[in-house]
């Protein structure tokens, strides 16, 4: 058990590393950041005078030894545009992002499991038809063209403006967002819920459970779904990845004030620290997630405890 | 049919005028509105120089006030100074500028403004010096060597040689009256996040990366402040701007692209503003052979001259803008009152017969020209190149777009051609345009990405185009230089940049030619 954790956290440290390491020399060789930091036609000198107090006049292993140290400091910089500690700018935008994740995921998984357990239990009815029609339809359409279509409709036929106010927002202002972000990872939980049941259903287990005389309901409930839940766990490990990358999409679609939108907007203006540190936390948010996964197995499927 | 963002809002908006429409907050009931202003961006801090910019401009004014202010509720193109912060100013020696402050005015926490606050806004440490702490302003303090508080309420401006600009210089962010009690107790980082001034509005909370609330401040020495509130917020795509606006959810929002303002006009309830601007899209060629470019064909001039022949600007022009903006005749623009003549002419005109001739007396064997052009920057740019290597090819000469994300790539070398634009304001007159910007100190000329160096004939015309003290004299050193620009032509000026804002019927406010956004009483109804 502790080698197990082990491995794994020296495995996620490793993870870490490289994706810092790439972060910070892609920022560097895709567009200078002193120049990003003064006007188009500023003078060189000005530019040169953002370069050295910025540390970028330093031969690149220099800053990158700098960084690493500082890094494990628990320095994670500073933006250079407004002086302020990444962290916080960070810590300031996850409330916001993790409300619109948060609803998000909550809404594809009761939706989605719903959806998918309605039309398993109605196999080759019409019902379980539509379901698995809509369930292509949410995987396949892009969120930013989703949300648009839903802000348009929304301002133009009923007037109302559902682009995001943030943590101050409506329960329609969050619904929205919500919706188009945890619209893809619906459309598979439905699929995937609905192909899981159908096979459980079909186990020998059932029959069993079943010449034992136990209600149909009862037999669903606590014997069929926690069985087909099991590759579903998976499922939601892996989509927390496309919920993180939709966020960027959806953020900025909608106006949102959260870590995607402030991802953006940091690469865009070569805010070298915050996006530093915006891809850290990323990664570090999606190695903890699957850490968090391959516990849950533990927990929910008792034959790998007994391995 | 493909989905695009144009057919999308087409269908939706389709949708919109078919349903019945929620009646709009009427403001002429309501004394002072509470505006939002949808932007696309808001600069990261708010200290007016060190934020520089588009998105920065849209708030400075709100919340400080220069000293010197050009008239754009009159006059779109604000050829008239206005005193402001400073009251009056004369030159009392030809090197000395004494300018008298405004008496009574106060700062955001009800400090009086002094001639001390305006001698630290434009002092050394914080813009001149040898490392200043707001570098970007450096091209608006050039030529300044000492900034004194002389009394209560008068501040003098010494300048290194005599420079008639200075008044003009007071209407830039380097006019910009900071407090500074405030700016020394916080520092400028702090600032840049909590700023004060003396503006009609009064900072409620500023957040970067979400939006700049500010209130109406009372004690405004031009009250009374027509909105309530201001709030900027920012939603980075142009379709829930645009949503915002239809909704009533924003009064104003900014930078409708251009092939999308027909359609927001047609919205019920809602009107554009198109405002040619006082900055000049354009290319540079390359003129210089240098390692990484050997055998560059463009130090022959009239390859030069023969690409700027075979360009159809006015049609280009037209098709893109219809009549939003125009060609400008080099350094000839409408901004410099005596200086502006409608009559003069370019000297390489769209004639693709001549483009033809100038091509075959040039060396120009076919080999491909690379045009380096950041992406989305300048309104209708690409589209526009497209048009223009198409004209290129018809007379022979083979060009390449490459799109690059950002200044700093574009400015790469090795590239034939670079996009960029040319601002024209704050001297009053063509010396930003013509000498600061080709001048041997131009970054076309000292920068990593330099483009030409300045013919003996330019700089000898150019030096005494800038001493040249009298309208006359400076007037005509100013028809050599362009000349002289011309006989090289270094560059190509496209048109004049043109800014939009869609804004809700009911409200009464006009900026001008500007992108600069103010909302006091001035441009304010």
């Amino acid at each position: 058990m502790i080698g197990f954790i082990l491995s794994r956290v020296a495995r996620a440290i490793i993870t870490l590393l490289v994706t810092v390491t790439l972060v910070f020399v892609f920022i560097r060789f895709s567009g200078d950041p002193a120049a990003a930091l003064a006007p188009p036609d500023a003078p060189q000198e000005v530019i040169e005078q953002y370069r050295r107090a910025l540390g970028l006049d330093q031969p690149f292993w220099v800053q990158y030894t700098g960084y690493l140290g500082r890094l494990i400091q628990g320095d994670f910089g500073y933006s250079i545009h407004s002086g302020r500690p990444s962290l916080q700018i960070f810590l300031d935008r996850l409330p916001a992002t993790l409300r619109l994740g948060g609803t998000a995921l909550l809404i594809s998984l009761v939706c989605g499991i719903t959806l998918g357990a309605v039309a398993a239990l109605n196999r080759g009815r019409p019902i379980d038809r539509g379901v698995m029609a809509f369930s292509v339809f949410a995987f396949a359409m892009p969120n930013f063209l989703f949300g648009l279509v839903v802000i348009l409709v929304g301002s133009l036929a009923f007037q109302v403006y559902l682009g995001g106010q943030g943590a101050s927002s409506t329960a329609l202002g969050l619904i929205a967002p919500a919706l188009t972000l945890g619209l893809a990872s619906m459309g598979s939980y439905a699929r995937f819920t609905r192909s899981s049941l159908l096979e459980t259903i079909n186990k020998p287990f059932m029959l069993a459970a079943e010449a034992r005389g136990i209600p149909y309901k009862r037999r669903l409930i606590r014997h069929a779904l926690p069985n087909a839940a099991i590759p579903l766990v998976t499922l939601v490990g892996l989509s927390l990845g496309s919920l993180i990358a939709g966020s960027v999409v959806t953020e900025q679609v909608f106006a949102w004030p959260g870590v995607g939108q402030l991802l953006v907007r940091s690469v865009a203006t070569r805010d070298i620290a915050t996006v530093q540190f915006l891809v850290l936390a990323i990664a570090a948010t999606m190695i903890t997630a699957n850490l968090i996964v391959d516990l849950l197995y533990l927990v929910i499927d008792p034959r790998i405890r007994a391995k | 049919m493909k989905t695009t963002r144009r057919t999308l809002l087409a269908s939706a908006a389709a949708i919109g005028t078919v349903t019945a429409l929620k009646p709009f907050r009427a403001y002429a009931q309501q004394a002072r509105p509470d505006l939002v202003i949808a932007v696309d961006n808001l600069w990261e801090t708010m200290d007016p120089v060190i934020g520089i910019s588009t998105s920065g401009g849209r708030v400075h004014s709100n919340l400080f006030d220069t000293l010197v202010r050009r008239n754009r509720w009159e006059d779109p193109d604000g050829t008239e100074l206005v005193p402001w912060l400073a009251t009056s100013w004369e030159r009392t020696t030809p090197t000395i500028w004494t300018f008298h402050l405004r008496e009574g005015v106060k700062f955001h926490d009800g400090h009086v403004m002094d001639a001390e606050d305006v001698a630290f806004s434009i002092s050394e440490q914080r813009l001149w010096g040898e490392e200043p702490d707001a570098p970007r302003g450096t091209r608006y303090v050039a030529g300044i060597i000492r900034v004194e508080a002389v009394g209560p309420l008068t501040v003098e401006i010494e300048t290194e040689a005599p420079d008639p600009s200075i008044a003009y210089r007071m209407v830039t962010p380097i006019g910009f009256v900071l407090p500074k009690h405030y700016y020394e107790e916080v520092g400028k980082d702090a600032f840049g996040q909590a700023p004060m001034g003396t503006g009609p509005y009064k900072l409620v909370s500023f957040d970067p990366s979400t939006e700049l609330v500010a209130e109406a401040f009372d004690d405004y020495w031009n009250a009374p402040v027509p909105a309530a509130s201001l709030t900027f917020r920012i939603v980075p795509e142009f379709s829930t701007r645009y949503a915002g606006l239809a909704a009533g959810e924003f009064d104003v929002i900014v930078n409708i692209p251009a092939d999308q303002v027909a359609q927001v006009r047609d919205t019920p309830g809602v009107e554009v503003m198109e405002k040619s601007i006082e900055n000049y899209p354009m290319f540079a060629f390359n003129t210089l052979e240098t390692e990484d470019l050997p055998n560059n064909p463009l130090t022959d001039p009239n390859l030069r001259k023969a690409m700027v022949s075979a360009i159809d600007r006015e049609a280009i022009v037209e098709a893109l803008w219809g009549d939003a903006t125009f060609v400008p005749t080099p350094f000839n623009f409408p901004e410099y009152g005596p200086y502006y003549d409608p009559d003069r002419e370019r000297a390489y005109p769209y004639d693709p017969d001549r483009a033809r001739e100038l091509l075959a007396q040039s060396d120009y064997a076919g080999e491909e020209l690379i045009w380096h052009i950041t992406r989305g920057f300048y309104p209708n740019y690409e589209v526009a190149a497209e048009f223009m290597v198409e004209q290129w090819r018809d007379i022979g000469v083979n060009v390449r777009i490459r799109i690059v994300d950002n200044f700093s790539l574009a400015y790469q070398r090795p590239f034939h051609l670079l996009n960029m634009s040319m601002s024209s304001e704050f001297s009053g007159d063509p010396y930003r345009p013509l000498w600061l910007d080709w001048g041997p100190n131009s970054s076309r000329t000292r920068a990593a990405h330099r483009t030409w160096e300045p013919t003996e004939r330019f700089l000898e015309i150019g030096e005494r185009f800038a001493a040249a003290q009298e309208f006359d004299e400076r007037h005509a050193a100013y028809l050599d230089l362009v000349e002289e620009w011309e006989n090289v032509t270094p560059g190509m000026y496209l048109w004049r940049n043109v800014v939009s804002y869609g804004v809700r019927e009911d409200l009464d406010w006009d900026p001008g030619n500007d992108s600069v956004t103010i909302f006091d009483r001035m441009y304010m109804g």
